[in-house]
């Protein structure tokens, strides 16, 4: 009943969007904004060198967006803005930053598949800024759901490193858009 | 002339039960040319919503103007993006274009129709059945709400976001018995009293003399149906807008009353009275009318409880009663009008109060040889003034008369233009 007494709520939604001829309801979810702040900014390592995968899980919550937008609603396209920075102290890698968001269904949020995979090279006693912005079908599915997962991890690759990787992340954007069309 | 009720217009016969017993003045038939419908055949929306041009908005409008008038200009149609913005503590909708939809006091309709009347009337008597529908219907959004949709104000937490909703209809048969009389007629010393070649020689209001109507007609009302809802619905926020639980609470109440003589319930009965009175004095007319004065049916009805558990996450259905008695209101309805005649000039003056809404008309026709310059001013049911002006010409019989208004008869409630168009059949 709460469902469906909110689906009535979203469902107004696309029904004004219905009166303005071939229009849009775009949604924007700040993402960045879910997740606990001492997750958004950590330490990591020292990361031996020589090492070809070691990870570390940034972050893994569940959060509450809008109920019932996938039910009254078309997804036309979505993207998501990242940004992050890394104050690497010591040490080189070849670093992803990976970007999950899944259905509260599953079990584990980093057994799916990325939403997005951010290549970053971190040098010794630099600060290095990324900023990028992907599109996915899978990432507009995640964002119209009532719940949904969120993961970040960061893959080091430390092979080319004489010395232990060490420094601190900060993620500084997650942003994403969808933008929909009317289903009723 | 802005659609100003005088007792010499046919139209407001109904106004005022006085103006049954007026002589007919001028008595012209207008013929509404539909001048919209070539605009509209030409440039009309489209129905179907897979296509891109779709706007239901524009639907709404053409169902609520018919086309019988020649749009001159009109507000923007609404077209625009909807945006929504979700952060862990906001939301923030923005309806861009949609808002001008949004009223400022809610939505508000409603009023007493009389579908037709049927009857029959000896000298100063009458008896007659007239079918009648009255309906209300308020809706209205909390401030919160109003500023959230209407402003693109971010929703907060720990606030309740909510809507009222008050409405009623009943539909009944009313069966009238009347009489409009004349208790004084005194002609000036000058009259030219029953001059078979003046047709408007026993006209009160044109031949200067102090004459009053007055009109009573008491009524049975025989109730068909009856309906009311009445409630409020709303949500509440948390602490946190969008946290790992439910973001928000929701509540729902509303109380139903329901009676139909379809229904094996007994039919409503009650009682109400239409008064008017209308005084000329050396060409000047004031008229008062009440209607549904008292009006009012008692009902055998049923009462249910609707209400929502945000707890149990169920509606549950209460009857609070059966065979209840209530007595509804017919809204009363109250016309004064004015008028001053003197040769080829009229002025006039209404205001019509009703349940909802308060209207004032003003108008001035003037005669110039065979040409008619009209001018005429309204307040509207939406608070805002409206300009009508406008010019005529006859030819023996026939006349033709052509006006530009102004109104705000649109889902955005903003100022438009129309031009209308008649032929006008002269005695």
């Amino acid at each position: 009943m709460r469902r469906l007494f909110c689906l009535g709520l979203i469902a107004m939604l696309p029904l004004f969007a219905a009166g303005c001829g071939d229009r849009s309801l775009i949604l924007t979810v700040d993402v960045l904004s879910f997740l606990d702040p001492a997750d958004v900014s950590q330490s990591y390592g020292p990361i031996p060198g020589g090492l070809s995968a070691v990870t570390v899980d940034v972050a893994s919550q569940e959060v509450s967006l809008l109920p019932g937008v996938e039910d009254v609603t078309d997804i036309a396209s979505a993207s998501l803005k990242i940004g992050a920075s890394f104050d690497n102290t010591t040490g080189s890698a070849s670093v992803h930053l990976l970007i999950y968001i899944t259905s509260a269904d599953s079990a584990d949020v980093f057994s799916s598949v990325p939403i997005a995979d951010v290549p970053v090279s971190l040098t010794p006693g630099a600060v290095t800024n990324v900023s990028t912005e992907i599109s996915s079908d899978a990432l507009a599915q995640a964002m119209v759901q009532d719940k949904v997962k969120i993961g970040l991890r960061i893959s080091f690759d430390t092979t080319g490193s004489l010395s232990p990787v060490q420094g601190t992340e900060t993620i500084t954007k997650l942003l994403a858009t969808v933008i929909t069309k009317k289903k009723l | 002339m802005g659609g100003v009720a005088t007792s010499e217009n046919k139209a407001s016969l109904a106004s005022n039960i006085a103006f049954r017993a007026v002589p007919s003045g001028i008595q012209t038939r207008s013929i509404p040319l539909p001048i919209g419908l070539f605009q509209v055949l030409h440039d009309h929306p489209t129905f179907d919503t897979s296509d891109p041009d779709f706007n239901a908005f524009q639907l709404l409008n053409l169902v609520t103007n018919p086309p019988l008038t020649l749009s001159i200009t009109k507000p923007k149609d609404i077209s625009s993006e909807i945006s929504i913005f979700v952060a862990r503590d906001s939301l923030m909708v923005d309806l861009e274009d949609v808002q001008r939809a949004i009223p400022e006091n809610g939505w508000n309709l409603g009023g007493v129709y009389h579908m037709f009347a049927i009857g029959i009337g000896v000298k100063s008597f009458f008896v007659q059945v007239v079918p009648t529908i009255h309906i209300r219907n308020e809706f209205k959004l909390d401030d919160a709400l109003e500023r959230a949709l209407k402003d693109a104000e971010p929703f907060t937490g720990n606030t309740r976001y909510g809507t009222h909703e008050d409405g009623e209809a009943q539909q009944f048969v009313a069966w009238q018995v009347g009489a409009a009389l004349r208790p004084l007629y005194r002609l000036p010393d000058d009259a030219n009293e029953d001059d078979q070649d003046d047709p408007l020689a026993n006209d009160p209001r044109r031949n200067g003399a102090t004459a009053l109507y007055v009109g009573g007609a008491p009524k049975y009302l025989w109730g068909l149906a009856y309906g009311s809802a009445k409630g409020t619905a709303g949500i509440t926020t948390g602490d946190t807008l969008f946290g790992s639980g439910d973001p928000v609470s929701i509540d729902m109440a509303v109380q139903m009353r329901h009676s139909a003589f379809f229904d094996k319930k007994p039919p409503g009965s009650g009682f109400g009275a239409d008064v008017g009175a209308v005084f000329f004095h050396r060409n000047y007319e004031l008229g008062v009318g009440v209607n549904d004065l008292g009006s009012q049916i008692k009902w055998k009805t049923t009462v249910l409880d609707h209400v929502y558990s945000d707890s149990t996450n169920q509606f549950t259905t209460t009857t609070v009663g059966r065979n209840v008695e209530y007595t509804s209101r017919v809204p009363v309805a109250v016309i004064v009008n004015a008028a001053r005649r003197s040769g080829s000039m009229t002025l006039a003056a209404d205001m019509v109060a009703s349940e909802l809404k308060t209207q004032i008309h003003v108008g001035v026709e003037r005669w110039l040889g065979m040409w008619a310059l009209r001018g005429g001013s309204y307040l509207d049911q939406n608070g805002r003034w409206q300009f009508t002006g406008g010019s005529g010409v006859r030819f023996g019989n026939l006349g033709v008369d052509v006006a530009l208004a102004t109104h705000s008869r649109n889902v955005e409630e903003e100022r438009a233009a129309e031009m209308c168009a008649s032929f006008t059949l002269y005695p």
